[in-house]
């Protein structure tokens, strides 16, 4: 039987937008297994954005329960749902999110610094990593001297660097041209084909979603297709 | 989250705003120069008052009949047991002298003048001020001279010089005025014009004669610390069972006042100065934090707890606040060396000697000062960056991303 990495059962998520209720996500029922490409993908305001953050416990649900490779969201205050996104859960984000002040070595090394790796081991990793993403010899540039491409390339490299148990990516491509995106989307599919990475992406580009290998729409705030 | 990644993510942050943290490091600094500058000026001034007031007859500790200062005179006198410094031999003493002073009345063929008549003998006197006078003419030459010395301003005041006669009219111990006349041997040049035109001295054994009275109205101790007062305190007076023992913080409570003053001092100007200069850290950090609240909530988004953000922020306060303070200590020490050795306030001499400052005013830089003023500053550090801290941590990962 496959494992779920990811199980939503009836999630529902509101916001208050001037005191006018908005139902991002109603009653949704999703799963993820292990070793899977999947792609949430709808226009915008369909719920996909906030799935993916509810799944990471960047943001909480009202109603119904996530479980993420086992463990229980609803049941983890604040520390303890950090300690999940630094052990199981690799993030890319649109926006790149790098440090500013950090090389991109030093980005990469970053979570694994957080998780108390020591230093000879991060940077072989950090550097292997950057390697198989083609990035090596630029490891000791900083974002701001880097193209958005190659950002995107830090930060995947950070993502899967410490092997999570899942690759959340939130509009990976929105801020990369053609060429980068398919040369990104090549570096997701390889990573899910050879190293068994479970990537579950939202995203309304079609380019994005033709790589993944399960897509499921989202309007208003539903799932209306798999 | 690692000390050495906390510390490498705070010093980094601290750079990207370069102009910023260094109007603020400089804001500190200047502060702290002040504080420590106006801080070494009172420390001086303290010291000063203090000292003046032990040179000036009053010693660490002096012994009185405890009826001497409501009604001065040798009526309130008393005779010490011989060998009763032997009671002080767990005690530090740099010296003692016995002395015989009564209020008189000095006159000149031109002037009368109020004065206070000290009957010393010269080898005892290397406690006070006299044993260090510089006396034009010449110096007594020990308890049995019949000469006097009188200050310089005085000499001025009764129109007369070295050489002259002087008389003297005083209370005896019976209730009746005694005169006698008295050859000037030298005047002397105090540091304070008010102690030149108050004291006159000679011999103990002359006063005694004069007054008909083996007496002395005081014996005073100078002890080599400030620490031994407490102890000599209790040696002498169970030794003199019947008199006053009297630290000179009683004797001189004004002066004893100032020091005390001094010491808080420190504190009230720290705190007046830097309370003020806190409002604007505080400001400069809500800024710096509310700009990088994107950022801060990504680094969340990663997986860094809380707690470890509040210590990021804790951490670059507390190294713009060590900055600006190791800058202002150091700036304190370059502006304080060229005064150590005393500021010439010759030209101010009747303002500070009201004071009870000499001429020559020597501030004082004390390390423990600028320990104080380090850990203060750290504390400080630390309390306002928790504010900005609290507000960073406020915000969630995903509100602080989408801003």
């Amino acid at each position: 039987m496959t494992q779920h990495v990811v199980e939503c059962q009836g999630v529902s998520r509101t916001y208050q937008d001037d005191a006018v209720p908005v139902h991002a996500l109603r009653d949704v029922d999703f799963a993820v297994d292990s070793g899977e490409f999947v792609s949430l993908a709808g226009p915008s305001g369909s719920g996909k954005s906030t799935l993916l953050h509810v799944i990471g416990g960047l943001d909480r649900p009202n109603a119904g329960a996530i479980t993420v490779d086992g463990e229980d969201i609803n049941a983890l205050g604040d520390s303890e749902l950090a300690d999940l996104r630094l052990n199981k859960i690799g993030f890319v984000f649109q926006a790149y999110n790098l440090i500013p002040v950090l090389s991109a070595q030093e980005n990469v090394e970053f979570i694994m610094q957080l998780q108390g790796i020591d230093a000879a081991e991060r940077g072989d990793r950090a550097l292997g990593t950057l390697d198989s993403l083609g990035m090596r010899d630029l490891a000791d540039r900083r974002p701001g001297e880097m193209s958005g491409g190659q950002q995107q390339r830090v930060a995947i490299a950070r993502a899967i660097v410490t092997n999570p148990v899942l690759l959340l990516a939130d509009e990976p491509s929105a801020n990369l041209d053609t060429g980068t995106t398919g040369e990104l989307l090549e570096l997701l599919k390889r990573l899910n084909k050879e190293r068994g990475v479970t990537i579950l992406t939202a995203t309304h580009d079609p380019m994005v979603m033709g790589y993944a290998s399960r897509q499921v729409h989202l309007r208003d705030g539903e799932i209306v297709s798999e | 989250m690692p000390l050495k990644l906390l510390l490498q993510l705070s010093w980094r942050n601290l750079w990207r705003h370069r102009r910023r943290n260094g109007i603020m490091v400089l804001a500190i600094a200047l502060a702290v120069t002040g504080v420590m500058l106006m801080n070494t000026l009172m420390r001086g001034m303290a010291a000063e008052m203090r000292e003046a007031a032990i040179d000036n007859l009053t010693g660490h500790i002096k012994v009185i009949h405890p009826g001497y200062m409501a009604d001065p005179g040798i009526g309130r006198g008393f005779e010490p047991e011989q060998g009763w410094e032997q009671a002080l031999a767990d005690v530090p003493v740099a010296g003692w002298a016995q002395r015989v002073r009564v209020p008189a009345v000095i006159m000149s063929e031109r002037e009368t003048r109020g004065v206070q008549l000290v009957g010393v003998d010269p080898a005892q006197e290397t406690i006070s001020f006299l044993g260090s006078l510089s006396v034009d003419g010449e110096a007594l030459s020990g308890a049995e001279d019949r000469r006097i010395i009188v200050g310089a301003t005085l000499a001025e005041q009764l129109e007369t010089s070295v050489g002259r006669r002087l008389v003297i009219m005083t209370q005896g111990a019976d209730g009746l005025n005694r005169e006698a006349g008295y050859r000037i041997a030298g005047t002397y040049d105090a540091d304070s014009n008010a102690l030149e035109k108050v004291f006159v001295f000679t011999g103990a054994q002359t006063v005694a004669r004069l007054l008909e009275s083996p007496a002395v109205t005081e014996v005073s101790l100078r002890l080599e610390s400030d620490d031994d007062i407490p102890l000599a305190l209790a040696e002498l007076g169970a030794v003199f069972e019947d008199l006053d023992v009297k630290a000179w913080q009683d004797l001189e409570p004004q002066v004893a006042s100032m020091v005390l003053v001094a010491d808080f001092g420190l504190y009230i100007m720290y705190f007046v100065i830097m309370g003020a200069l806190v409002f604007g850290l505080v400001n400069a950090l809500v800024t710096a934090v509310m700009e990088r609240v994107r950022e801060l909530g990504m680094l969340r988004a990663l997986g860094m707890r809380p707690r470890s953000v509040v210590a990021q922020v804790v951490v670059e306060s507390t190294l713009v606040m060590t900055a600006g303070v190791v800058a202002g200590l150091a700036l304190a020490v370059v502006c304080y060396l060229p005064f150590s050795g005393g500021i010439d306030l010759s030209a101010f001499s009747e303002t500070m000697q009201m004071m009870g400052v000499r001429n020559i005013f020597t501030p004082r830089l004390e390390v423990a000062d600028m320990v104080i003023v380090f850990v203060l500053s750290l504390v400080l550090g630390v309390l306002a960056s928790l504010y900005p801290a609290r507000r960073a941590v406020k915000v969630t990962p995903l509100d602080a991303m989408r801003r």
